[in-house]
């Protein structure tokens, strides 16, 4: 449906977008999400072109965008602009049928559409219609900045974090609202965010962005098992709740467990145990790879025969690799009486640490949610 | 006898003359002024550097004293209303046209560009956004220049354009200061019904989505 084919766009000599290769498909919810300044905004406003690629193509349904008359293509897609930007000096219809206007719809046919639409998100037109945006509440107007720019029934959609500045509870209903909308029209939605709950509870892919590049495309099931890197996994660990799709380990573990380096004396690896009140420590090397665990036990049996925490260390143990599910965690770890379960990336680098006390906290962070939020 | 009571009786038909001479003579100026600065605002306002230039000859214009602008017409033009118009009409320009271009360079750039977005082409843009959003903005300008208008107005009559400034000057002339109040007091009274009118007029046309509730 919408194509980039290697997109470029260049302020001066800054590259804010580079080498883009994405294909939107029919009826699909593409999220695009990464830190702010990544390129989102710029990427999604050359679909309908507010802005204009450096170089690469654009292609709605097969055709160059470049080719179609710029005013034509706008009014064909939907767009939610960032800042809600509705028209003050207008009334909720006119700001709901602007597009149609345009499109020099009848007069009747623009009204049943407006109150249609208002209806649609459960505001009555006869108490709305004649209103005007500073009349309305902060999630009033984000509400009707969706519903002009699907007045007109286009196919494609463009949002700018059309939720932006509100409140988590408002927030979340207008996910759930959108997420029923788009059940019924299956319209082909280009969705702009930098929070990650809400790209998990909309998308059907997920673009991740960094520095102007997208760093990984994939369904949100797949980015959480197979985050393509360290920066993805990062944005995904940030910004994790044990809600949209299967959780994984990643969200039920503990992201600082003591460590210790191989080459560490014995006496010292007694003193961190005692100061922090554990029993084990995880062995890891300098980069963080993850080379066995010694006991207190261990180490207290053989405090006079040897130096170095490297002769005692435990390597065979059981570990789960990242992006498995929680539940496979918390098997093993019952299943086999573990007090614990090391979480290692592909690397084999040590990424946190599975108890059955980091699971309880996560699911008490999930059960009381809005409390701790 | 009081001397005003006595001089409204016997003039009362020259001083309501010369006071529509003089709403005619300021409003006329004010109204070409607006026909011609509100629609080269509204084309400035997309270029930015042409604006720099021609607001500061605006600007210039301004600050010509005005009785030595009407004596540089005077050789050209010659005497009567007609130079009186164009003088004054030239003044009117400024307020009118500075008001204009930043009341449309100020339309919130995210309107712009939703309007944009949405399909709008750049006379949609205009009409449906920039204009009723810049409105209240240009009429203040109208409104100020009106008052500065009909405030010089009295000095037109120097150049035989006739207006309240005749009886000003008159009465300057033979040292009879009921004569100059009797132009004076009109005078401002216009300017304050003038700034009073407009004043409402500005109210009714910001949208009631902008009007602080
Ligand atoms: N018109 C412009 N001229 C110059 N630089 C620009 C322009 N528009 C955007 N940029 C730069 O391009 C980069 C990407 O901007 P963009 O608005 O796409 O970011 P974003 O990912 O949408 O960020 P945010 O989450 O803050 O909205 C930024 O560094 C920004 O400063
Ligand atoms: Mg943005």
């Amino acid at each position: 449906m919408i194509k980039f084919e290697e997109v470029t766009k260049k302020y001066g000599n800054q590259e804010v977008v580079k080498n883009i290769n994405m294909h939107v498909r029919e009826g699909e919810f593409m999220v695009l999400i990464g830190p702010s300044g990544c390129g989102k905004t710029t990427t999604l406003k050359m679909i309908n072109r507010l802005v204009e690629p450096t170089s690469g193509r654009i292609l709605i349904r097969d055709q160059d965008i470049m080719d179609m008359n710029p005013v034509k293509l706008r009014r064909e897609i939907g767009y939610v602009i960032q800042q809600i930007g509705l028209f003050p000096n207008m009334t909720i219809e006119q700001n709901v049928d602007l597009v149609p206007r345009l499109l020099k719809w009848d007069k009747e046919r623009r009204a049943k559409r407006v109150r249609e639409l208002l209806e649609l998100v459960d505001m009555d037109p006869d108490l709305y219609a004649h209103r005007y945006p500073n009349e309305l509440s902060g999630g009033q107007q984000q509400r009707i900045g969706v519903l002009r720019a699907l007045a007109a029934e286009p196919s494609v959609i463009l949002m700018d974090e059309p939720f932006g500045a509100l409140d988590p509870i408002t927030r979340e209903n207008l996910q759930d609202e959108l997420k029923n909308l788009q059940n019924k029209l299956h319209k082909t939605i280009v969705f702009v965010t930098h929070d990650m709950d809400e790209a998990l509870k909309l998308a059907d892919r997920i673009a991740i962005m960094k520095d102007g590049q997208i760093v990984q495309l994939d369904t949100p099931e797949m980015i959480l098992r197979k985050p393509a890197n360290e920066f993805v996994l990062e944005f995904i660990g940030k910004h994790r709740v044990a809600g949209g799709g299967p959780a994984t380990v990643e969200s039920v573990m503990k992201s600082n467990p003591v460590i210790i380096g191989p080459e560490r004396g014995v006496e010292e690896a007694l003193a961190l145990m005692k100061h922090k009140g554990v029993n084990t420590l995880l062995v890891v090397e300098q980069d963080k790879r993850l080379v066995g665990v010694v006991t207190v036990e261990k180490l207290d049996k053989n405090r006079r025969r040897a130096s170095t925490v490297k002769e005692l260390v435990e390597t065979d143990i059981p570990v789960v690799a990242a992006g498995s599910p929680a539940r496979e965690a918390f098997n093993t770890l019952t299943a086999n009486k573990l007090d614990y379960l090391p979480v290692v990336d592909e690397k084999k680098r040590l990424l946190g640490l599975v108890t059955k006390t980091s699971i309880v906290n996560a699911l008490a962070s999930f059960v009381w949610k809005e409390e701790t939020a | 006898m009081n001397p005003l009571l006595e001089l409204l009786t016997r003039s009362w038909a020259d001083i309501l003359m010369a006071t529509w001479q003089h709403v005619y003579l300021s409003l006329g100026s004010v109204a070409l002024g607006a026909l011609v600065a509100v629609p080269l605002g509204i084309w400035l306002s997309s270029r930015q550097n042409i604006a720099r230039v021609v607001l500061s000859i605006a600007g210039t214009i301004q600050t010509i004293p005005s009785l030595a602008f009407f004596g540089f017409t005077l050789p050209v033009l010659g005497i009567g209303v007609l130079p009186a118009m164009v003088v004054l009409f030239l003044y009117s320009l400024l307020p009118i046209l500075r008001n204009t271009y930043t009341g449309i360079r100020e339309v919130p750039g995210e309107l712009i560009e939703a309007g944009r977005g949405m399909g709008m082409n750049d006379r949609q843009l205009l009409f449906m956004v920039k204009l009723p959003m810049a409105l209240p903005v240009i009429m203040a300008g109208i409104r100020i220049s009106s008052v500065y208008i009909i405030s010089w107005a009295t000095i037109a009559a120097l150049i035989g354009a006739g207006g309240l400034g005749d009886l000003i000057w008159g009465g300057m002339n033979v040292y009879d200061i009921w004569l100059i109040l009797a132009g004076t007091i009109p005078a401002a009274l216009l300017a304050l019904l003038a700034s009073f009118i407009l004043g409402r007029l500005e109210k009714a046309v910001t949208p009631r989505g902008l009007r602080s509730t």
